[in-house]
């Protein structure tokens, strides 16, 4: 006991150091002969940097990311290869595969048939860009998408693959994207949390999301998702208790920040800061949320906008409709996650329940935000953790396939938020199986989504343990192509 | 003493010399003052120069003051002649270089932020006012459009016709190379600039942006110019910024450092319309103000006529009336306008027709007619209007409605109600196990009151909607509890709950084979007998799961025996229909009525499919059959 108490002594900080031990111009004096670092201002200079923050204009405000949890395959969807379905059932070439390792499910596989599309493609819109007959709204709003065919990654499976694209690393315990930007930018709306996350599950093969992806990692605890519950009531516990009065909450929080105040001066621990402000925050939250969640004085034309699912708590298009509407009252950062594109087997059986559960309510929200002015503030982001591979995984047929995952070369599309429109950037071989133009790595992904929000990457950076960290680690690079 | 006699002969006579070489070269091409002055400074020095020499010997005062005006001649003159060679502000140039803020891209122009300060700081020296070398003034428009003694300076989209060009791609060694071998040269960007200025057409107020994309020129230079806009007023205090951000308005720049603020208003449960007032001392620094879902109903907008800088403005869904529109109307540099979702009148109408600087407005929501849409797109011909998406024309399907109860089984009555998250719909409802249609299905008004185990149905139905699909519960009510009972086969170890017990506990399992509350059998038939007590049943009610995809049908018999003293009779059940196809798992219950008469036994025997049919993807295998409950009543 007796150590952690001289642990404390010696963690009281700088500020608590002059306030307390010396008061007034001399002691300051002392406080700097002691404290060498004290006014040499490297520290002052890091803070500073943070302060400036965002580093010059932003274009995007705000973000909402609709993550395809488990991995849509890019074949079907955008990245269009008649090449495919020519050369059905014919082997990978090894020119083509040279040496990429595969997951332990197909590893043992004695052959690689080549399989296409089952979907037609078309092209749209002024772009003229191909996209696949499961998207139909989608593809009515191709002139605002800024879609990405060269995305590649590191990982080869789910969990550190998705940990790889929210986080910057595919080991657990760093922060989330949303978390580097609620530290970095704050809260536009003080009442309600910074980064929200929406949680959504369709009928295909699912894999987990675990909060870990939404964690703060090392940064503090605030800037952690708020993960909203699917049910009818999206915010547990938010009405005041029976009995109890707005006027008597609002005393008992006075009393307990009082008490924790004390705690903090004795034991200087952060995390009592932050509680307190978690408090606060909740109480703000207690008028503040259903306001947002209350979906009945929505118009129809809303709801006929991302389809009649949208009133029904926990469903996609419902996780669509409510991110756009925390957005729009200020919301950094909305991250949802849907699950079940994991197709190893009965590809278009699958991807067609997929699709629908997403087609609408994806391109409704990209219509929504554009008719309120919103677009050009929000940045829209669709995609999943990796591509799928161009064989067939298990029994071959034309129309029932599966396919493994594939870290080389996938799709996703952004929209508004200062990305160009009606663009498709980056190009695949003819086997939708290597990029050949333009390849965008999930850390120059990151840094691009960083700086339309006018942020550097290379300068949000938080020290931890010894070392500085950033999201994008030390790579990462903006691809101005992008941005418009 | 010598040496300094000599010294002041040789530079009086160098200086003579300076003078007449100067006098020569000031017959071409230069004129104005400083020409004038440098002439006139240097031929007093001259003199100076030449009495210094002969009034040696005279006072000490004399040669002083002697002294004292030629340097301040040389001085001058030399000051002059720089000006000459360098330019008028050469002396004070390195200071005035402020660290002026990048221009902003939206701003920049070709000519005037690109060439021109090319010509200023490597051609303006020898060709502008008071030295024009050439003919050729570089300094004033004219000069440009007019070229000099050799010709016009460039052929419009002609480099290689162009003097201008031709000179400056001369090699160095050149006579005519420019600039001269010995000034400043062009650098590689700045020969670049010029060639694609020339062969841009050569105009004086194109606008970079206004280039295409892929216009060499545009993405040359396009990097240099910042994306930011730039603003020229100054910025608020701080702490008026710091003072009126609270909980629910934000107050803040635009970016670090920027004088433009923008404003935006959180909760509309907390907006207080007489806050707006309180905007008035940054009044002239708001660019953006968001006040979108405020109840604008009592607020004086007039106030917001002040905000001569307001570029982005934000009012959907705010009850914004016609008359508060026409406050906005004057506002100069307004640009975006968002007002969907309040429902404008003819003299909201009025109002925006006037707003031709507009470049975004949106109008979704707004209740216009078509007709007043094309007057709207007509008269703000440079705008762009987004009226949104209104669902008219498109039919999508309801999705169906929810049925709400408080647990499958109950005892006694109990109530079902019905609801969807679409007000305008009509729910219809089965109680008989038929589809429901919307046509002479009973409507939903109030909670059903339900006193036997039923099956209920429902579907929704709406305008401009097609019907949804059904929604189906069976509400199982509870029976006589039996106390003694016998299962003759063990079921499925895999599937066995609690044994027997599960069939008799009252809670009824989930539509999920592998919940651990069904009792499974596939090899040998369901076979329990129930003992009865005094209470004499007059129905029984077997609860089964059906799920053709997990081989879980109907049973292919099902037989019922009742027993009094030992003798048991057989009850005929009707023939139980099995299934035709796969689908999702669900609950499937079969009431039998038992016959009157005493009895104080019965005993139930279910077959599981022996064979499953043809069409199903395992047929000719064996199936099983699921129960979780039986009840009597």
């Amino acid at each position: 006991m007796d150590k952690e108490f001289l642990e404390q002594g010696l963690n009281h900080n700088r500020r608590k150091f002059l306030s307390r031990v010396s008061l007034g111009l001399g002691s300051v004096a002392l406080g700097s002969l002691l404290i060498p670092d004290l006014f040499s201002g490297k520290k002052e200079a890091e803070e500073s940097l943070m302060r400036a923050l965002p580093h010059f204009a932003p274009k995007a405000k705000r973000i909402i990311y609709l993550f395809q949890n488990g991995a849509p395959s890019q074949l079907e969807t955008f990245d269009y290869k008649p090449q495919l379905v020519k050369s059905f059932g014919q082997e990978l070439p090894e020119s083509i595969r040279a040496g990429q390792r595969l997951t332990g499910m197909t590893a043992g596989q004695s052959s690689f048939p080549l399989v296409g599309s089952y979907f037609d493609f078309n092209q749209y819109g002024q772009s003229r860009a191909w996209i696949s007959s499961l998207f139909p709204h989608i593809s009515s709003v191709v002139d605002d998408l800024c879609i990405i065919k060269s995305m590649h990654t590191e990982a080869i499976n789910h969990d550190p693959a998705l940990t790889f694209f929210q986080t910057g690393a595919q080991v657990g315990n760093r922060p989330s994207m949303g978390s580097w930007l609620s530290y970095g930018l704050g809260s536009e709306n003080e009442n309600l949390p910074a980064f929200c996350v929406l949680l959504s599950r369709g009928k295909g093969n699912g894999q987990g999301v675990y909060s870990k992806l939404w964690s703060s990692g090392f940064l503090d605890a605030r800037h952690q998702g708020v993960q909203f519950s699917s049910s009818e009531d999206p915010v547990l516990y938010l009405s005041d208790a029976e009995g109890m009065s707005k006027n008597q909450r609002r005393r008992m929080l006075d009393q307990l920040a009082a008490m924790n105040e004390l705690s903090y001066q004795e034991f200087n621990d952060p995390q009592i800061t932050t509680k307190v402000q978690q408090y606060e925050m909740a109480f703000r939250m207690q008028t503040a949320v259903p306001e947002i969640t209350d979906v009945s004085k929505e118009p129809d034309a809303v709801v006929k906008l991302y389809g009649p699912d949208c009133l029904v708590p926990g469903t996609y298009a419902a996780n669509c409709l409510l991110a756009r509407k925390l957005s729009e009252n200020g919301v950094r950062f909305v991250q949802l996650y849907h699950q079940g594109w994991d197709t190893h087997d009965n590809l278009p059986n699958q991807m067609i329940g997929q699709a629908k559960d997403v087609d609408q309510a994806s391109a409704a929200l990209i219509t929504d935000l554009k008719q309120r002015g919103l677009l050009d503030e929000t940045l829209v982001i669709w995609g999943g953790e990796f591509g799928r591979t161009n064989y067939c995984q298990g029994k071959i047929a034309p129309e029932n396939y599966g396919r493994d995952h594939h870290p080389r070369a996938f799709s996703i599309f952004m929209a508004g938020g200062g990305v160009k429109s009606g663009m498709v950037y980056g190009e695949t071989d003819d086997f939708g199986y290597n990029i050949q133009e333009n390849p965008v790595h999930v850390h120059d992904f990151q840094a691009t989504v960083m700086h339309l929000m006018g942020i550097d990457h290379e300068k949000l950076i938080y020290k931890h343990l010894g070392r500085r960290y950033r999201l994008t680690d030390v790579h990462g690079k903006v691809v101005s192509d992008l941005i418009a | 003493m010598r040496y300094f006699t000599w010294l002041l002969l040789i530079g009086a006579n160098l200086a003579g010399a300076t003078v007449v070489a100067g006098l020569f070269l000031a017959t071409e091409d230069y004129s104005g003052d400083a020409i004038s002055w440098h002439k006139w400074t240097a031929i007093s020095s001259q003199g100076v120069a030449v009495a210094l020499y002969f009034l040696r010997d005279r006072a000490i005062t004399i040669l002083r003051s002697l002294s004292l005006s030629l340097a301040l001649l040389l001085v001058l003159a030399g000051h002059y002649g720089a000006a000459l060679t360098h330019g008028e502000d050469f002396l004070l140039a390195p200071l005035q270089l402020t660290s002026e803020e990048p221009l902003s891209l939206a701003d920049a122009e070709v000519f005037r932020d690109l060439v021109q300060p090319i010509f200023e700081s490597k051609c303006i020296a020898c060709h502008q006012e008071g030295k024009i070398k050439g003919e050729l003034r570089l300094d004033l428009l004219a000069g440009i459009q007019k070229g000099g003694k050799s010709g016009a300076l460039f052929v419009a989209g002609k480099p290689e016709l162009s003097l201008l060009i031709q000179r400056i791609h001369l090699p160095l060694e050149e006579e005519e190379h420019m600039p001269p071998k010995n000034k400043l040269q062009l650098t590689e960007e700045e020969l670049e600039i010029l060639s694609l200025w020339v062969s841009s057409g050569g105009g004086f107020d194109q606008k970079v942006l206004d280039l295409p994309q892929e216009d060499p020129l545009f993405q040359l230079v396009s990097a240099r110019f910042s994306a930011q806009k730039s603003y020229s007023f100054s910025a608020a205090d701080q702490d008026d910024v710091a003072e009126l951000t609270t909980f629910f308005r934000k107050v803040r720049p635009i970016y670090p450092g920027s004088p433009a603020l923008e404003v935006a208003y959180y909760g509309s449960s907390a907006f207080d319309a007489k806050s707006l007032a309180e905007l008035k001392v940054v009044q002239d620094q708001v660019v953006k103000l968001n006040l979108s879902r405020m109840p604008l109903e009592e607020a004086d907008l007039s106030l917001l006529a002040d905000f001569q800088n307001l570029e982005s403005l934000y009012l959907n869904f705010t009850s914004l009336t016609g008359n508060q529109l026409k406050e906005l109307v004057n506002l100069p540099k307004l640009e975006v306008l968002a007002i969907s979702g309040n429902t404008l009148d003819e003299e909201g109408i009025k109002a925006l027709v006037s707003m031709r600087k507009l470049r975004h407005l949106y109008l979704w929501q707004t209740g216009l007619k078509e007709q007043q849409k094309n007057q709207l797109s007509k008269a703000l011909s440079t705008t762009q209007i987004d009226f949104g998406y209104e669902g008219n024309g498109v039919i999508y399907a309801l999705n169906p409605p929810k049925i709400k109860f408080e647990s499958t089984l109950f005892e006694g009555e109990t109530e079902v109600s019905l609801a969807h998250p679409i007000r305008s719909t009509e729910i219809r409802y089965t109680l008989d196990g038929s589809l429901p249609d919307s046509v002479s299905s009973p409507i939903y008004k109030e909670p059903i009151v339900l006193n036997a185990s039923t099956p209920i149905r429902a579907r929704a139905f709406a305008v401009g909607w097609i019907g949804s699909t059904d929604t189906k519960e069976l509400l199982i009510k509870k029976g006589i509890k039996a106390t003694t009972y016998n299962l003759v086969n063990p079921p499925n170890p895999k599937y066995a709950a609690k044994g027997a017990a599960s069939l008799f506990d009252g809670i009824k399992a989930k539509a999920n084979h592998t919940t651990g509350d069904w009792l499974g059998f596939s090899e040998k038939p369901l076979d329990i007998t129930v003992a009865i007590g005094s209470a004499q049943p007059k129905l029984l009610e077997v609860s089964f799961l059906l799920h053709e995809g997990a081989y879980i049908f109907p049973p292919q018999t099902l037989e019922l025996w009742i027993g009094n003293k030992g003798i048991w009779k057989k009850v005929t059940i009707p023939a139980q229909a099995s299934s035709t196809k796969v689908e999702e798992p669900r609950f499937g219950l079969v009431s039998i009525p038992l016959p009157a008469g005493p009895m104080d036994q019965i005993r139930l025997k279910a077959q599981p499919i022996s064979k499953l049919p043809s069409w199903h993807p395992g047929a000719g295998a064996k199936g099983w059959v699921f129960v979780d409950e039986i009840l009597l009543h």
